[in-house]
């Protein structure tokens, strides 16, 4: 029987065994496939199959770090970061309460019998109805108007807090957060010190919100409470044009710490949210503010939201940056400039500037109107960007602002007579009421005429009729190449790819000055199809007006050169100790000294007893030339005020440029508008450098230097 | 041996029944229960307070006549030194009066102080929470802070008929806002209490420090409440930095650990200050519902 049932199961035929063989066969290929499979995977393919595995199950979040500061000379901080408290709420953590909601609206509709329910719908309302209903919680604790007397009472029931605007949960952004950022706390309060993002509130009122949040807001909950940094610029509008503003960006940064050890090309990265600069110092200096950024590689569930970290990398502040302003100087500049209105008691369009004359340094720069950077430094309200717009605050009048220099350039024009010899310091000119060139009158500002001028006298009061005839006599070349000489057809150029190409940016200047300087010639005029150059023109330029466009860093460029005898200044807004003074391109202005006495003599008797007197500082003499520019705007004819000038006149220490846009009337000057505003920024330069270059005040009627 | 099987089996049912209704309980119900435990578990807590106290009673009361007569001799002194100092407070008190009337300054928050004997410490976290002997009854309410003197010690979470449960400043449930000795623009700080195991010492951490402050050299920073958040009056110490502040290179921020003002283990009676005028934070700690 044993044998029998062997015999049943062993093949006893070859065709029997080779059936066997070829089923071993078959299980012994199919094995090695298998087995070769595993193998394959395990030992060749692993490191790519991990890498796999690791970017559809981990993720990396990156965090932006901290901006460096922005100081003034002194060490005031202009621009610094605060502690920015939002509330969130962690997703993950309500999931209950969504679903909740949700089998409730469910169970709502089918008591309605409303047909086909939406239900994805339904889950979005629901979740918005959980987030409301949190959001009230948060408000209802940091909002101090709720404590009115039904509240006083223990037994007191909560009553929500109903407000239009950043009291509701947008239901665009929560659905924008879920396809994006699913994996991070959703923002209930950006910002706790001052929850309404249109409703402004003092820096008590702020940290009054922020501690009741802390400390009366339960711990424990889905409700989370975190801390950041944003920008903040303390002073508010001050300096703004200079300082810049910061944006939000998405891209992805460069500057990231410590990335080598996570193979971040592989991972799932979530969608970034740093600042970057904007405009002015904060773009230029962009890559030594911005630091570096931070990581977290976390692993995720399979609902998206984060579940454990795995490694991290603290974000690194920026470096500082230290600026030449003196912010006493620029607040002093701004008060006077906000001083200038129409009749209306509408703000005019000016803008003002002081450099060190040796260093180039800037120390005031200001252009009116101006901006709140703390209001852009976030979420820019289309409300406000569309008022920043319409006043037109946007534009740097101080370096990109285009005017004709008017009466300023009379220094120019003398200039140049004296170094092409059509005359002298001390020659006397006749100048009457008007100046015939061609078949047309060049008139006077004076009706009578001034008699008998020379250069001195003429700066002094401003003579039109002297400079016709010496600019006349020196014709248009020397005349514009005199201009150039000053470097006031070359842009202040200064790009964001110089500085961060590494190299020496030519005038450390934060912002690309205006390019459409016009200095014409007989060139520029053909090439703008304008016909050829002629008498009037040189006439018309010999008192900077015509085709002559320049901005009032370029002015005050000229004047801190004039002042120390030189062609060119290179402005600079860094602060360095180890500056040497030497500008590029400068060389000696070529004059005499005699000749030079009498141009800064003729600018000193401007500020004493001339055109600028209304600016005179008693026990401060200093130079200045005041200049009136007639033009159109919108059809009417409007004024232009311009003054430049240098302090002290015997040893001068600071240079300045003010430029006063005058609207639709003609009641704007350059002494009368422009002067008290230099007044002021000199008398506050002279306040922070103590009395060291104030003098007893001369008898009036002895001249100045 | 089928019969301890049997047995077994019914005790795994009858638990698994228990867990059961338990989970499907109404949450009213289950809170109920959790009150009448506590009130049940009061007069223990109760008798285990007193019985300390009566301990301490008697190991007084076997000191010598010699050591009774010398500490007696310096409490004189020390309530000597008192009395000059509440003199000079009678004259600040007044001058403080004064200055508020001439200001028309409104007093921020008022506070009923009601002193209260600890009980215990709760043993599921040894160092974060205790329970203090006094409870609705007395007029206390979740939220009040709880103070030794002007050290702060915690905040009250839970009220029982006669006991309160205190979240301690180390207590990971614990939050305030603080000012920091040496910090001239009075900023924010926030203090937290750090979970710590069972035999580790019991710390807070204060975060969110400028990164441009610097604590005074030569002693322990002091760190005080703001009195901003209208739970804890200003000014009261919560502690000291703990080896000065480092840097955590999130931007502007620092961080440093908190010892507490007193030792927390240590503590025998404390004073609840309950606002005279509920909070809303208040008002979400009972719970109540929006409408």
């Amino acid at each position: 029987m044993k044998d029998s049932n062997e015999m049943r199961v062993l093949p006893s035929t070859p065709v029997e065994r080779l059936r066997l063989h070829i089923v071993f066969a078959v299980f012994f290929a199919g094995f090695l496939y298998i087995g070769g499979g595993l193998a394959y995977r395990q030992l060749v393919q692993s490191g790519d199959l991990k890498e796999q595995s690791n970017s559809q199950s981990q993720r990396v979040v990156l965090r932006p770090p901290a901006r460096g500061r922005i100081y003034d000379r002194n060490g005031f901080a202009l621009v610094d970061s605060r502690a920015r408290w939002s509330v969130k709420a962690d997703l993950a953590a309500l999931q209950k309460e969504f679903r909740a909601e949700y089998l409730r609206l469910v169970a709502a509709e089918k008591a309605r019998e409303v047909g086909k329910i939406d239900r994805e719908r339904l889950m979005e309302v629901a979740r918005l109805r959980v987030l409301q209903g949190w959001l009230n919680k948060v408000w209802f604790v940091i909002d101090e108007t709720n404590r009115n007397d039904k509240l006083r009472r223990p037994t007191a029931k909560i009553v929500p807090v109903t407000a239009p605007g950043e009291r509701h949960v947008s239901e665009e952004d929560l659905r924008k957060h879920l396809l994006e950022r699913r994996a991070l706390p959703f923002t209930l309060v950006s910002d706790l010190a001052f929850p309404g993002a249109s409703q402004a509130q003092s820096p008590e009122e702020g940290s009054k919100s922020v501690a009741r949040f802390i400390e009366q807001f339960p711990v424990e909950g889905p409700i989370r409470l975190e801390s950041d940094n944003i920008r903040t610029y303390p002073f508010g509008a001050l300096a703004s044009h200079v300082l810049g503003y910061v944006k939000d960006t998405d891209q992805l940064p460069e500057n990231v710490n410590d990335i080598s050890d996570v193979r971040i090309e592989t991972l799932q990265k979530l969608h970034y949210t740093g600042k970057t600069g904007a405009a002015g110092v904060e773009l230029t200096y962009n890559h030594v503010l911005s630091g570096f950024t931070g990581w977290e590689l976390w692993t995720k569930t399979s609902l998206g939201y984060n579940q454990t970290r795995l490694k991290h990398s603290e974000p690194a502040q920026g470096s500082h940056v230290f600026l030449s302003l003196d912010y006493r100087i620029q607040a002093a500049t701004e008060a006077a400039l906000a001083k200038i209105k129409d009749s209306q008691s509408k703000l005019l369009p000016a803008a003002a500037v002081m450099l060190d004359v040796h260093t180039g340094e800037i120390l005031a720069l200001a252009s009116q109107p101006t901006f709140d950077p703390n209001r852009l430094a976030d979420r820019v309200s289309k409300a406000y960007y569309m008022e920043v717009e319409k006043s037109g605050a946007w534009l740097n009048r101080a370096t990109q602002g285009l005017y004709a220099p008017g009466s300023t350039f009379k220094v120019v024009t003398a200039i140049a007579g004296m170094r092409k010899k059509v005359v002298d310091w001390d020659d006397v000119l006749e100048c009457g009421a008007f100046y015939r060139v061609g078949n047309r009158d060049f008139p006077e500002h004076e009706p009578v005429g001034y008699g008998d001028v020379n250069v001195d006298k003429m700066l002094a009061i401003s003579c039109n009729v002297w400079n016709y005839q010496v600019g006349l006599r020196t014709g248009i070349d020397a005349l514009s190449a005199e201009a150039r000489r000053f470097g006031l057809d070359r842009p202040l150029l200064n790009t964001v790819s110089d500085v961060e190409s590494g190299g020496q940016p030519m005038t450390e200047l934060p912002f690309a000055a205006s390019r459409g300087l016009v200095v014409p010639d007989r060139e520029y005029k053909l090439r703008i199809k304008a016909g050829p150059w002629n008498d009037g023109d040189t006439a018309n330029l010999s008192i900077g007006q015509g085709y002559l466009l320049t901005t009032p860093l370029h002015m005050a460029s000229f004047a801190a050169s004039l002042a120390r005898g030189e062609t060119r200044t290179t402005p600079s807004i860094i602060h360095d100790v180890r500056r040497d003074g030497r500008h590029q391109g400068a060389e000696p202005i070529g004059l005499s000294k005699a000749q030079l006495d009498a141009i800064h003599g003729g600018m000193v008797r401007c500020v004493e007893e001339g055109t600028a007197r209304i600016a005179r500082i008693p026990g401060l003499p200093y130079a200045g030339k005041t200049g009136t520019t007639e033009y159109f705007q919108k059809g009417e004819k409007a004024h232009l005020a311009w003054m430049i000038g240098f302090a002290p006149a015997d040893n001068p220490v600071v240079a300045f440029a003010v430029l006063v846009e005058g609207q639709l009337d003609t009641s704007t000057w350059g002494g009368k508008t422009a002067g008290p505003v230099a007044k002021e920024m000199l008398e506050a330069w002279a306040a922070t450098a103590g009395s060291k270059y104030l003098v007893t005040p001369k008898p009036k009627d002895e001249p100045g230097r | 041996m089928d019969q301890n099987r049997q047995g077994a089996r019914a005790s795994y049912i009858a638990l698994a029944i228990f867990v059961a209704l338990w989970v499907l309980m109404p949450s009213a119900v289950r809170r109920l229960n959790r009150e009448a435990f506590a009130e049940f578990q009061a007069p223990a807590l109760h008798l285990l307070g007193k019985s300390r106290d009566m301990a301490t009673f008697w190991e007084k009361k076997s000191r010598s006549t010699e050591e009774m007569a010398a500490a007696g001799r310096d409490l004189a002194r020390i309530n000597a030194a008192l009395e000059i100092k509440l003199n000079a407070m009678d004259d600040v008190r007044r001058e403080n009066i004064r200055l508020r009337e001439i200001t028309r300054y409104v007093v921020p928050a008022e506070y009923m102080s009601v002193v209260a004997r600890v009980a215990t410490r709760d043993s599921s976290s040894w160092w974060q929470r205790i329970v203090i002997r006094k409870g609705r009854n007395d007029g206390i309410r979740p939220g009040a802070p709880v103070v030794f003197g002007n050290n702060v010690v915690g905040r009250v979470t839970a009220v029982h008929l006669t006991t309160s449960e205190v979240d301690l400043v180390t207590s990971p449930g614990f939050r305030c806002t603080a000012y920091l000795e040496g910090d001239d623009q009075n900023r924010i700080a926030l203090v937290n209490g750090v979970a710590s195991n069972s035999l580790g010492t019991a710390k807070a951490r204060v975060s969110v420090i400028p990164h441009d402050y610097t604590p005074p050299a030569g002693q322990p920073a002091r760190v005080f409440t703001t009195g901003m958040g209208g739970v804890f009056p200003s000014r009261l110490l919560l502690g000291y930095l703990d080896g000065g502040t480092y840097s955590t290179q999130v931007g502007n921020f620092k961080e440093s650990l908190l010892i507490p003002s007193r030792d927390l283990y240590n503590l025998q009676e404390v004073s609840v200050l309950v606002p005279l005028h509920p909070n809303p934070g208040e008002a979400l700690m009972q719970g109540d519902q929006f409408q």
